[in-house]
């Protein structure tokens, strides 16, 4: 017994020192090597994770001896948000490379001079890579903390076989068309619409709300009073779709749920990004192949848009060492390059804000690249519009309007006195 | 070190050394961010930048908001639940097992697992336990002929379905009340037995009252995490549905992800001062859980 | 205790047994239903949360022992998890010592301000922890996880100790000055052992809570070398997909040890113990 005990103790106190030596081996060797820390989501699972990996080991490999970047490996992505925000506000950069979502939430982040200001020190060419509309999106006040990398567009999905049961053939091309399509399916006994109304976003209806609210609005939209015309009518298309068109777990649902009714075909119709086209369980249903990628009918004069966002801008530590800035930029300017991109498509179908000659050749990921060229413009979701705070009140509100206990004005006043202004 | 004798310096050096590492590490990880957290709620601080101070329009700012005080009226039914219903269920079982009923050990061991399970795991089941289609409405339905009901999608009854998951937990402070009550010396049973009580009698005329300090301090403890309490529900309702099932710990935590770092600083204080009160008030009402007045008899 | 069985006895004891086992189902159901998702897919899992696997899914539990690093996470867990337990037992019992078992001046006051911190939702305290931390250079060593674990645990773990060391009969103590025992030996000899059950107790609670553990977790380290086994566990949910029947399988995996360290630490040292109780 003491024995064993003896050697714990070793084991502990050998195991405690490794663990608290790995700060202490950065740095060796007489020429010094810059170490670029990158805090990154892309690992584990995700489906970017292995391009990724493969980039920065031959980014090291090339640079052996001059820079090496360590991924810091960062996952759940709720908890890695917390720990952005935490380090930011303690007065420190969560690395030297790292992530945020943009919206107006996150762009608060740019009044820190933790972070490095891109605007000053792009080149023209490197600038010429990006998405135009996007670099300017990621734009606050003449500041280009953030560089757009993951986009993504949120369409409508339909599953075309259960359309085929309720001797629907086409996708409805108006509102009315869709309102009877619903209506055939619900006699076939299908829900039509995945919606919820849980988790923080109300996510799945969320989309549903921005595809009406751009159509009846314009795509400027976003920078009306929730009070307008527009966000009202919107409402009462969303509180339809959930009461009448929905399955009746609908209020208080997460976006697993939502997914699930989805994947085991309770619903025909779902939104969602590009990454869940990725999904394994998603190949596996037997109406894989019947899966169309679309927007929404117009419900008002805004025709052939499609519902955007920004999914991953990358943030670099500011620094007043020259050669670490260097080391950084040159980083960067390696990863956002068409070339390491296209890489980084092709395996995961994730969509960038950096052009490139890549097309996806699996089917439905190749619908969404599609669909992207089709539209004519994009807009804004709610949530990447206006932030975490809106969407937060739109959500819990959202419950209320399904439920019948709010009316649809009630609802966009209480959602307005969220926005900042 | 040996020979601490009765010198009073010595003794007060003694106390001293041992109070000295409780009292450093709460200093550094209790007080001086509890310091912390009450300057940052007079600021008005988005987690970025310099602080600016702003008086109490934080407090003003969340006293309004008809959110937060439904978090407020939220946390006091928790806390009561979790006092008044949670403690006295796991006094119940723990008074069961000290009398070591056939497997007691078993399931002593047992009741304690759902402590150790994943809240991320146990948030899914209940979610599918009481979804409409769920095996809960089909048990109601089957059995009682009751309408089937979406119990986390409406208001009226969201919060009672999130409070009443918690009793999986019970374990937590069955384990406490457990332990003491096997500290009870036995001759007083057996001298009760002698003298002809029966055992319903010995439970309310021996455990209980010997029990009363354990009692408290689970029931301080149940109503300090009742106040508290956060994951499960944010995990199961995300608050919702219409703010129904918030509390001020998930209050806290979406203006930290609002960045609104004072005003989540500012719910902070509004939680401690008002579990400190409800805490104080249940010492005032049941005593204090100093229980030596009853040993000494 | 024997159990004497009367015509009213016998209906107290079904209900008795009613309870207990209704208890045991409600705290057993959870474990075998995660079980069972561990060995389904995520469509089944996803579309009907209550079935059966179609086909056991065994590499749901090959890919969760694959996860990188799996034994130098599990390693850093066992380290983590026993010196905060040992450094909080330590801590605790001696401050507890001073606050059940000494009369001075300002001591409730102590105890309140100490107990009081069992209120504190420690995620407010997130930016004055990473900051401390960061500024004590400990940001990702193990050190800082011990240090944080011990520290967050200490107002329950003081809060259960002095109770139970409040209850011990003040006759035993005084006895032992009487026999000649001083300050060192009434703490070690007489309410030491006779407040063991309470601090099994909060020494279980300390390693519970430090084995599972997450989000400082996360906040305070950023490589293999000091990172826990809970994100590990967290490795199967990426950005927009968790792949959850792995993560169960996992789950499965790292609660085998917590689950050991419970029947250890509580029906060992605990059963052993109160096998004769305090004498009266």
């Amino acid at each position: 017994m003491m024995k064993k005990t003896k050697l714990l103790a070793v084991l502990l106190m050998l195991c405690l020192m490794t663990g608290l030596g790995a700060q202490g081996q950065v740095d060796s060797g007489v020429q010094k090597e810059v170490e670029l820390r990158w805090a990154s989501i892309w690992v584990g699972n995700d489906s970017k994770a292995p391009a990724v990996e493969a980039l920065v080991n031959e980014y090291n490999a090339k640079n052996a001896g001059k820079i090496k970047v360590v991924i810091e490996p960062q996952p759940d992505y709720n908890a890695y948000e917390q720990k952005v925000r935490t380090s930011l506000a303690a007065g420190q950069a969560p690395a030297d490379i790292f992530t945020i979502k943009f919206n107006p939430t996150t762009a608060t982040f740019y009044q820190s001079n933790l972070l490095m200001d891109f605007s000053k020190v792009m080149s023209n060419s490197w600038k010429q890579t990006f998405d135009a509309g996007s670099l300017e999106q990621s734009t606050v006040d003449g500041m280009l903390k953030s560089l757009p990398m993951e986009t993504a567009i949120l369409p409508i999905w339909y599953n075309m076989d259960a359309f085929a049961q309720a001797g629907v053939k086409a996708l409805p091309t108006t509102m009315n068309e869709m309102w009877a399509a619903f209506d055939k399916l619900k006699a076939a006994g299908i829900t039509p619409a995945s919606q919820m109304t849980g988790d923080t976003n109300a996510w799945t209806s969320m989309i549903w709300f921005s595809h009406f609210a751009v159509s009846l609005g314009g795509t400027n939209v976003w920078d009306k009073p929730f009070t307008d015309p527009a966000f009202v009518e919107a409402a009462k298309l969303t509180k339809r779709m959930i009461t009448e068109y929905s399955t009746s777990d609908a209020v208080g649902l997460g976006a697993g749920g939502s997914g699930g009714h989805f994947l085991a075909g309770r619903t025909a119709v779902f939104s969602n990004g590009p990454w869940y086209a990725g999904r394994a369980d998603l190949a596996a249903t037997p109406f894989f192949n019947s899966i169309k990628i679309a927007g929404l009918p117009a419900a008002g004069s805004t025709k052939d848009f499609m519902i955007s966002r920004l999914q991953a801008n990358i943030c670099a530590a500011s620094t007043k060492d020259k050669a670490k800035e260097a080391a950084i930029l040159d980083f960067m300017q390696y990863l956002t390059s068409p070339a390491s991109i296209a890489r980084i498509a092709e395996t995961s179908g994730a969509m960038f804000a950096i052009k490139t000659d890549y097309r996806p050749v699996k089917a439905l990921q190749k619908q969404f690249y599609d669909v992207a060229s089709a539209a004519k413009t994009t807009a804004f979701d709610l949530e990447a519009a206006l932030g975490a705070e809106v969407t937060l009140e739109f959500a819990q509100q959202l419950g209320a309007l399904a439920l019948g206990r709010i009316s649809a004005e009630e609802f966009c006043a209480l959602v307005d006195r969220k926005i900042e202004r | 070190m040996q020979a601490v004798g009765t010198h009073r310096s010595r003794i007060w050096g003694a106390r001293a050394l041992f109070l000295s590492p409780v009292l450093l590490l709460f200093f550094f990880f209790f007080l001086y961010p509890f310091v912390f957290t009450i300057a940052t709620s007079f600021t008005s601080w988005r987690g970025i930048g310099l602080m600016k101070f702003n008086g109490v329009a934080n407090y003003q700012k969340l006293l309004g908001d008809p959110t937060f005080r439904k978090a407020l009226g939220n946390n006091v039914i928790w806390a009561l639940s979790q006092g008044f219903i949670q403690v006295p269920l796991a006094c119940l079982v723990a008074m069961i097992l000290v009398r070591k009923p056939k497997g007691w050990r078993m399931l002593r061991t047992v009741y304690y697992l759902p402590n150790v399970i994943s809240t991320v795991a146990l948030a899914m089941v209940w979610v599918a336990i009481y979804n409409v289609e769920g095996p809960l409405n089909a048990i109601l339905s089957s059995l009682f002929g009751m309408e089937k009901r979406n119990w986390l999608g409406n208001p009226d009854t969201a919060l009672f379905a999130v409070i009443f998951q918690t009793v999986i937990y019970i374990g937590y402070f069955m384990i406490i009340l457990l332990a003491s009550a096997m500290n009870i010396p036995r001759s007083l049973y057996e001298a009760a037995q002698i003298d002809g009580a029966s055992t319903f009698q010995q439970e309310r005329h021996i455990t209980l009252p010997m029990l009363r300090g354990s009692l408290i301090t689970t029931m301080t403890l149940a109503m300090a995490y009742g106040m508290r309490h956060f994951e499960s529900t944010f995990l199961m309702t995300g608050g919702g549905p219409a703010y129904a099932t918030t509390t001020m710990g998930i209050d806290l935590y979406l203006r930290m992800d609002a960045l609104r770092y004072s005003e989540a600083s500012t719910a902070g204080v509004f939680l401690i001062v008002m579990g400190t009160l409800v805490i104080t008030l249940l010492r005032k009402i049941f005593g204090s859980s100093d229980p030596m007045s009853e040993m000494a008899q | 205790m024997k159990q004497r069985i009367t015509g009213v006895g016998l209906v107290f004891n079904s209900v008795k047994w009613l309870l207990l086992l209704s208890l045991l189902a409600v705290a057993l159901l959870p474990l075998f239903w995660l079980l069972v998702s561990s060995l389904r897919t995520n469509l089944e899992l996803q579309t009907n949360p209550f079935g059966w696997p179609e086909k056991l899914q065994w590499e749901n539990y090959a890919k969760a022992l694959s996860m990188a690093s799996l034994p130098r996470l599990l390693l850093n867990s066992v380290v983590v998890a026993s010196c905060a337990v040992i450094l909080n037992s330590a801590v605790t019992a001696m401050g507890a010592f001073i606050l059940a078992r000494e009369r001075f001046k300002g001591r409730d006051v102590l105890y309140t301000l100490l107990t009081a911190g069992v209120l504190v939702p420690v995620i407010s305290f997130m930016v004055p922890y990473f900051s401390f931390i960061t500024k004590t250079g400990l940001y990702n060593t193990l050190f800082a996880l011990i240090l944080v674990y011990t520290a967050v645990n200490i107002p329950v773990s003081t809060f259960l100790v002095t109770a139970f060391m409040k209850s011990i009969p003040r006759e035993l103590e005084e006895a032992s000055v009487i026999d000649g025992c001083g300050f060192l030996k009434r703490f070690t000899v007489i309410i030491l052992p006779l407040s063991r059950s309470g601090l099994v107790t909060a020494a279980t609670f300390c390693f519970i809570y430090s084995w599972n553990e997450f989000l400082m977790a996360m906040l305070l380290t950023s490589s293999i070398e000091s990172r826990t086994i809970q994100l590990g566990i967290k490795f199967f949910s990426s950005q927009f997909i968790t792949d959850y029947s792995s993560m169960y399988a996992a789950v499965i995996i790292t609660i085998i040890p917590s689950i050991i360290a419970y029947i250890f630490l509580h029906d060992k040292i605990i059963g052993g113990l109160t096998a004769g109780g305090v004498k009266g």
